[in-house]
C-alpha cells in the first residue's frame, strides 16, 4: 500500500478526517492496530500446558501444590493516554513540507483516534503557546475525540507563539503538570516535540515523569532542513521565538553547526534512552504512517506482545 | 623616477574599480531570508567565524578592487625611464661570459657586504636579464683558477657555481681572465658575443690595458663594482723578514715587517703586533702618511729549547682583514761547525797558533757560544769531510797541494766559507803556485814594520787598523771609532797582490799605511776570507784586545751566513716552493691550504721537490721519514706562504688603464637612459590577485 505524504495529507479535510485516514487507511493493515501502556494485571491460574511461556509459570505454586500453574494476566481495564503538543514558536518551522506543529498534531490527532477506538481515555495538553497550557482532560467517549481534534485543530492552525513572555508556561512545568493530573495511576504520556528548550530543563521533567512509572513516548520532530542544514549563499537567518537576526554564509558554519545539531541528538537520545523513555526521532518529511507504524510496534514490543 | 604611459585613454577604466564596490554592497543587501528554529546553534557556530568572515569579506572586496584598477594601468602600458651606469644587457641568443673578480681582494668588506658578494649578486642578476637562450661561462679572475672549458646554457648550475664562489687568497689576474673569456667567446656561433666584467678594478689587477683580443672580438660591458671612483682605504702587511741580530746572540733574532698604508689619508698611530709561536711578545706603534710604506723593526729571542718558531706580525683587523697578517719561519741556526787547520801546532797551548781564536770562538767553552770547533793538521785534511763543516779556517798553513785545494776551492763553491791567515810558515811564492783558488787575491811577501827599530820604537811603528766598513756585518758590533779594534798594534803583515778570479772582492779593513787588512770575496755560493796578519800575537796584539773576539766570531758568521740566514716571507699563494729532501725517503708537507705528500719516485735522487699547493697564507709544516723509518717534523723545511702584496693596493685603477672591448666599448662604466616597462610586472599581479580572489571565493 502506498505510504501517505504528510504535504498530501494536510490537504485532506479537517482534522478529524485525516485522523480517521491515518488509522483506518494506513494502519488499518497492521495486525491489532493497538496502543498499549505497560500496565498489566493478574487475572487467574491455569495449569501448565505445553505451548505456555516458561516465565509465566508460578513457582511458588509449584512450591506448595507440586504442579505447574501459569499465571494468566489481564490488560489494566483501561489505559489513559495524555498526549502533549508542543507549539512553541520553533515548532512553526516549516522548512520544505509540514511544520513540525502541523505533523506533531496529526500524528496525536491519529493516536487520540486510535485511543479512543480502542476504549481508552485518552488527553490532550498543549503548551508553549502565551499564557496557560490548553488542557483538555482524558475521557474515552467519542465525543471527548471531537473536542481533543478540535483543540489541535485550533492549535495547528493558529498563528506562532513569537517571543516567549515572562509568565509563559515552560516545557517541563507543562510537563510536570501532566504528572499531577495522572495522579497515582499509571499513564502512558506521549510528547511531541522538537526539544528546543532554552533551558534545558525538558529532559529533566520527562525523567520524572518515568520516575512516577509513567509510560513515557517522544516524538522528536525535526525539519530535514535543520538536520542537514542545506542553505547556500548568503543567507539571513531569523529566529521564529525572537527578533534574533543573523546574517552569515552558510558554507561557512555548516560543519560547525552539524557538529553541535549532531551532538544535542545525540545527548538527547542518550539522556532519554537510560531514562527508559521511549525515544523516536522523526523527519517532519516521513510518512506519519511509518511514525505511528514505529511508536505502536515499540509499545507493542516493550510490553510483551500485549493480551 | 616618473611613469608615463604609451595608451593614457586606456585609464578612464579605472572608474570601473567602483564595480567590485557596487557589487559588495548590493550583495550585503540581497541575503535570502529564512526563519530558523535552531538559530542558538547558529548564534554558537557563526560568533566563531563571524570575524573571519568579515576580514574574508573586506579582503575579497580590496582584492577586486586592486584588480580593477590593475586593468586599465596595465593597458595603459606604463613606463619608466631610468638613469643606469650598469651595463646594457639584451634578452635572447648570444653568447657571453661573466668575469668575476674572486681574488682576496673582492673580500674587502663595504657596507656589510664583500665586493665577491656583491659581483656574484650581479652576475646572477645578469644571467637573468640574458634569458635562457643565452650560453653563458663564469670565468674566475683570481691567478691561477680553474677555467671553465666550453659554455653552456644550464643557468642553475652558473647560478650554484656563483653562489659557491669566495674570495681566494690569490690576487687578481684580469687580463688573463679576460683573455680566456676571449677564447671561450671565439669558438661561439652567436652573432651577440660579450664579456661583463665585475672587478673592483684595483690599479694591481690591471697588467695591460689592452684587451687580448683585435677589435673584431667580443664587446666588453664592465659592472661597476668602484663605488664611482671612491677611494678605499686599506692598511696591509706587504713584506716581512726575519734575520738573525747579532746584537741579542745567537737566538737573537731581527723581524722587519713593512707596513703599507694604501689611503688618501693618514693613518697615526697604527699598532703593530708581533707574535712569536702563537703570543703575541711585542707592539709598536706606527704613523703612516697618505699611500706610505714603512718599515717596522722589533728585535726578540727565541725561547731555549725551541728550533724554529712561527712568526706572524698582524695588524688591526679592517675591511680588508686577508692582508692584516704575515707569516714567516724563524729559523734557529744550529752551532757553525768549524775547522781549523793548524800551521803551526805547538805542545804548549800559549804557543799554539790557534790558541787565541779558538778561545774566541768557543769563550769559556760553553755551548751557547755557537760554534762547534774542530782542530787538525794540514796533512789530516784528506781525512775529513769538508762537507759536515760550514766554515774553515787556515791558520799559518803552508801552500797545499793542488788536489787538497782544489777540493777545499769545489767545497767553498758548494757554499762553504774560508778564512785564510798567513804567518812565518806561509810562502808567498808557494801560495802564489797553489793557493790562488783560494785567495781574493795574491799574496806578496810579508812587511815587518819594526823591523830595525829600536826596542822603544817598535810600538810607535806599528800599523793600527782604520777605515772598515762600518755597515758590513762583520763590523756590526763596533762602533766607528770601536777602541777595541783601533787600539791594537800590527807589526807584521802580508802584503796583497793581483786580484784572482773571485766575484764581489771587497776590502772591508784597512791598515793605517793604506795596506788591505781584510779581504772577502765571493765564490761560487760559498765566500772567502783573506787576513793579512796572524790569528795569533805572533805579528799583531789584537788577540788580547776587546775587538779580537767579536771580530772573529762575526767573521766566522758571515761566512757560514748561507746558513744561518733567517726566514723570509718570500714564498706567494700560488707560486711553487722548493723544500729540500735533506736525503729523506718520505716527506709530507702540511698547511692550511692543502697537503701533498712526496715519496718514492718523487722524492728519490732530488736534492728537493717543488710544492705547488699553497693555497692559503700561513705557515706550512713539513714532516720527513728518513732512512731509518723514523718520522719527525722537520721545522728546518717548515716555510711560510703570504699572499701577493700586489692585490692589497685597492685604489680604483685610472678610466685611461680600463680595458676595452673589441668593438671599442668598455673603459669608464657609462650613463644610459633606459625605458623599463611596468605592465609586465602589472600583469604579473592581476594573475597573483585573481588566484587570490579566486582562493578567497573558495574559502567563502
Amino acid at each position: 500500500m502506498p505510504k501517505l505524504d504528510p504535504v498530501a495529507l494536510a490537504r485532506l479535510g479537517t482534522l478529524p478526517i485525516k485522523a480517521r485516514v491515518i488509522v483506518e487507511g494506513a494502519l488499518s493493515g497492521l495486525h491489532r492496530a493497538r496502543l498499549h501502556g505497560s500496565s498489566v494485571e493478574f487475572a487467574e491460574h491455569k495449569e501448565y500446558s505445553p505451548g505456555d511461556e516458561i516465565r509465566h509459570v508460578d513457582w511458588k505454586a509449584f512450591g506448595k501444590l507440586d504442579r505447574y500453574y501459569v499465571k494468566q494476566f489481564e490488560q489494566e481495564s483501561q489505559l489513559t493516554v495524555y498526549l502533549a503538543l508542543d507549539a512553541s514558536g520553533s515548532m512553526r518551522f516549516a522548512g520544505g513540507g509540514l511544520s513540525k506543529v502541523e505533523y506533531g498534531g496529526l500524528c496525536l490527532a491519529a493516536l487520540a483516534y486510535l485511543v479512543v477506538q480502542q476504549q481508552d481515555k485518552v488527553g490532550l495538553v498543549v503548551f508553549g503557546r502565551h499564557g496557560e497550557p490548553l488542557h483538555v482532560p482524558p475521557r474515552a467517549r467519542t465525543s471527548h475525540l471531537a473536542d481533543v481534534l478540535a483543540t489541535l485543530d485550533d492549535t495547528i492552525a493558529g498563528p506562532g507563539a513569537g517571543a516567549p513572555a515572562h509568565d509563559d508556561v515552560t516545557p517541563a512545568a507543562a510537563l510536570d503538570r501532566i504528572g499531577e493530573l495522572a495522579r497515582r495511576k499509571r499513564a502512558l504520556i506521549v510528547l511531541a516535540s522538537d526539544l528546543f528548550d532554552p533551558d534545558d530543563r525538558t529532559l529533566g521533567a520527562l525523567r520524572r515523569l518515568r520516575a512516577q512509572k509513567h509510560d513515557v513516548v517522544v516524538l522528536h520532530l525535526l525539519a530535514p532542513e535543520e538536520q542537514t542544514f542545506p542553505y547556500e549563499g548568503l543567507t539571513m537567518f531569523e529566529a521564529l521565538e525572537s527578533d534574533h537576526r543573523l546574517l552569515v554564509n552558510p558554507a561557512a558554519i555548516r560543519t560547525d553547526y552539524l557538529e553541535k545539531m549532531a551532538a544535542f541528538l545525540a545527548r538527547v537520545s542518550r539522556e532519554l534512552g537510560e531514562a527508559g523513555v521511549d525515544y523516536h526521532l522523526v523527519s517532519t518529511d516521513h510518512p506519519i504512517e511509518d511514525t505511528l507504524f514505529r511508536v505502536l510496534a515499540t509499545r507493542q514490543k516493550l510490553t510483551g506482545g500485549g493480551r | 623616477m616618473s611613469v608615463a604611459f604609451l595608451a593614457p585613454l586606456m585609464l578612464l577604466g579605472v572608474a570601473g574599480l567602483l564595480i567590485p564596490v557596487v557589487i559588495h554592497l548590493i550583495g550585503k543587501q540581497r541575503a535570502r531570508v529564512v526563519r530558523f528554529a535552531a538559530l542558538e546553534f547558529l548564534v554558537a557556530s557563526k560568533r566563531r567565524t563571524a570575524r573571519r568572515l568579515r576580514l574574508r569579506e573586506r579582503l575579497l572586496l580590496v582584492v577586486r578592487v586592486l584588480v580593477c584598477l590593475a586593468i586599465p594601468i596595465a593597458l595603459a602600458k606604463p613606463f619608466t625611464s631610468c638613469a643606469s651606469k650598469g651595463p646594457v644587457i639584451a634578452r635572447g641568443p648570444q653568447a657571453a661570459v661573466l668575469v668575476v673578480d674572486d681574488s682576496f681582494t673582492s673580500g674587502y668588506r663595504s657596507g656589510g657586504r664583500t665586493l665577491l658578494a656583491r659581483a656574484t649578486e650581479e652576475a646572477a642578476r645578469i644571467l637573468t636579464l640574458l634569458g635562457p637562450e643565452a650560453e653563458v661561462a663564469v670565468v674566475r679572475a683570481s691567478e691561477g683558477a680553474s677555467q671553465p672549458t666550453e659554455l653552456s646554457r644550464e643557468h642553475l648550475r652558473l647560478r650554484d657555481q656563483l653562489a659557491d664562489l669566495t674570495p681566494t687568497a690569490r690576487p687578481a689576474d684580469l687580463d688573463r681572465a679576460l683573455g680566456r673569456a676571449a677564447q671561450l667567446l671565439a669558438g661561439s656561433s652567436h652573432q651577440r658575443r660579450t664579456i661583463y666584467l665585475l672587478s673592483p678594478l684595483n690599479r694591481g689587477a690591471l697588467r695591460g690595458a689592452s684587451p687580448a683580443w683585435g677589435a673584431d672580438g667580443p664587446a666588453l660591458e664592465i659592472v661597476d663594482l668602484r663605488d664611482g671612483g671612491a677611494p678605499r682605504p686599506n692598511l696591509a702587511v706587504t713584506s716581512l723578514r726575519v734575520e738573525p741580530d747579532p746584537g741579542a746572540g745567537t737566538r737573537g733574532i731581527a723581524v722587519v715587517a713593512e707596513i703599507a698604508n694604501y689611503a688618501p689619508s693618514p693613518a697615526p698611530g697604527v699598532t703593530v703586533s708581533l707574535r712569536i709561536g702563537g703570543q703575541i711578545i711585542a707592539k709598536g706603534q706606527i704613523d703612516l702618511a697618505a699611500g706610505e710604506k714603512k718599515a717596522k723593526r722589533f728585535l726578540a729571542s727565541l725561547p731555549h729549547g725551541y728550533r724554529s718558531a712561527e712568526v706572524v706580525v698582524e695588524l688591526p683587523g679592517d675591511a680588508l682583514p686577508a692582508d692584516d697578517k704575515r707569516y714567516a719561519m724563524a729559523q734557529l741556526r744550529d752551532d757553525i761547525r768549524v775547522l781549523l787547520v793548524d800551521g803551526d801546532p805547538h805542545a804548549n797551548r800559549h804557543d799554539d797558533e790557534l790558541f787565541y781564536l779558538e778561545a774566541a770562538l768557543r769563550p769559556g767553552d760553553r755551548a751557547e757560544a755557537g760554534a762547534t770547533v774542530t782542530k787538525l793538521n794540514p796533512e789530516d785534511l784528506d781525512q775529513v769531510e769538508l762537507e759536515q763543516h760550514d766554515v774553515v779556517v787556515l791558520a799559518n798553513v803552508p801552500a797545499l797541494t793542488a788536489e787538497r785545494v782544489a777540493r777545499l776551492a769545489a767545497w767553498v763553491e758548494a757554499g762553504g766559507g774560508l778564512l785564510v791567515a798567513p804567518g812565518d810558515h806561509v810562502d808567498s811564492g808557494g801560495y802564489e803556485r797553489t793557493m790562488l783558488p783560494l785567495l781574493p787575491q795574491s799574496l806578496r811577501d810579508p812587511i815587518d814594520t819594526a823591523w830595525g827599530a829600536a826596542a822603544d820604537e817598535r810600538a810607535a811603528r806599528a800599523l793600527k787598523l782604520t777605515k772598515w766598513e762600518a755597515d758590513h756585518p762583520i763590523f756590526a758590533p763596533f762602533a766607528k771609532d770601536a777602541p777595541g779594534l783601533a787600539d791594537a798594534s800590527f807589526t807584521k803583515i802580508v802584503l796583497l797582490g793581483p786580484t784572482t778570479d773571485t766575484d764581489d772582492r771587497k776590502v772591508l779593513a784597512r791598515f793605517t799605511n793604506g795596506a788591505a787588512a781584510l779581504v772577502e770575496a765571493r765564490k761560487g755560493d760559498g765566500r772567502l776570507l783573506l787576513y793579512t796578519s796572524t790569528v795569533d800575537r805572533d805579528w799583531n796584539d789584537l788577540p788580547i784586545h776587546p775587538g779580537y773576539l767579536p771580530l772573529m766570531q762575526e767573521s766566522v758568521r758571515h761566512l757560514a751566513r748561507k746558513r744561518v740566514q733567517g726566514g723570509t716571507s718570500d714564498a706567494l699563494v700560488g707560486q711553487g716552493v722548493s723544500v729540500a729532501t735533506l736525503d729523506l725517503r718520505k716527506l709530507e708537507v702540511r698547511g692550511p691550504g692543502e697537503n701533498a705528500l712526496f715519496a718514492g719516485e718523487r722524492l728519490e735522487g732530488r736534492r728537493s721537490v717543488r710544492f705547488v699547493g699553497g693555497s692559503a697564507a700561513g705557515i706550512y709544516r713539513v714532516t720527513g721519514t728518513d732512512r731509518t723509518g723514523a718520522t719527525r717534523d722537520r721545522d728546518e723545511l717548515a716555510f711560510a706562504v703570504n699572499l701577493d702584496p700586489r692585490g692589497s693596493d685597492l685604489t680604483p685603477a685610472p678610466a685611461s688603464a680600463l680595458p676595452t672591448g673589441g668593438a671599442g666599448e668598455g673603459g669608464v662604466p657609462r650613463e644610459t637612459k633606459r625605458r623599463v616597462e611596468l605592465w609586465h610586472g602589472l600583469a604579473a599581479a592581476l594573475l597573483i590577485l585573481l588566484v587570490i580572489e579566486s582562493l578567497l571565493i573558495q574559502r567563502a
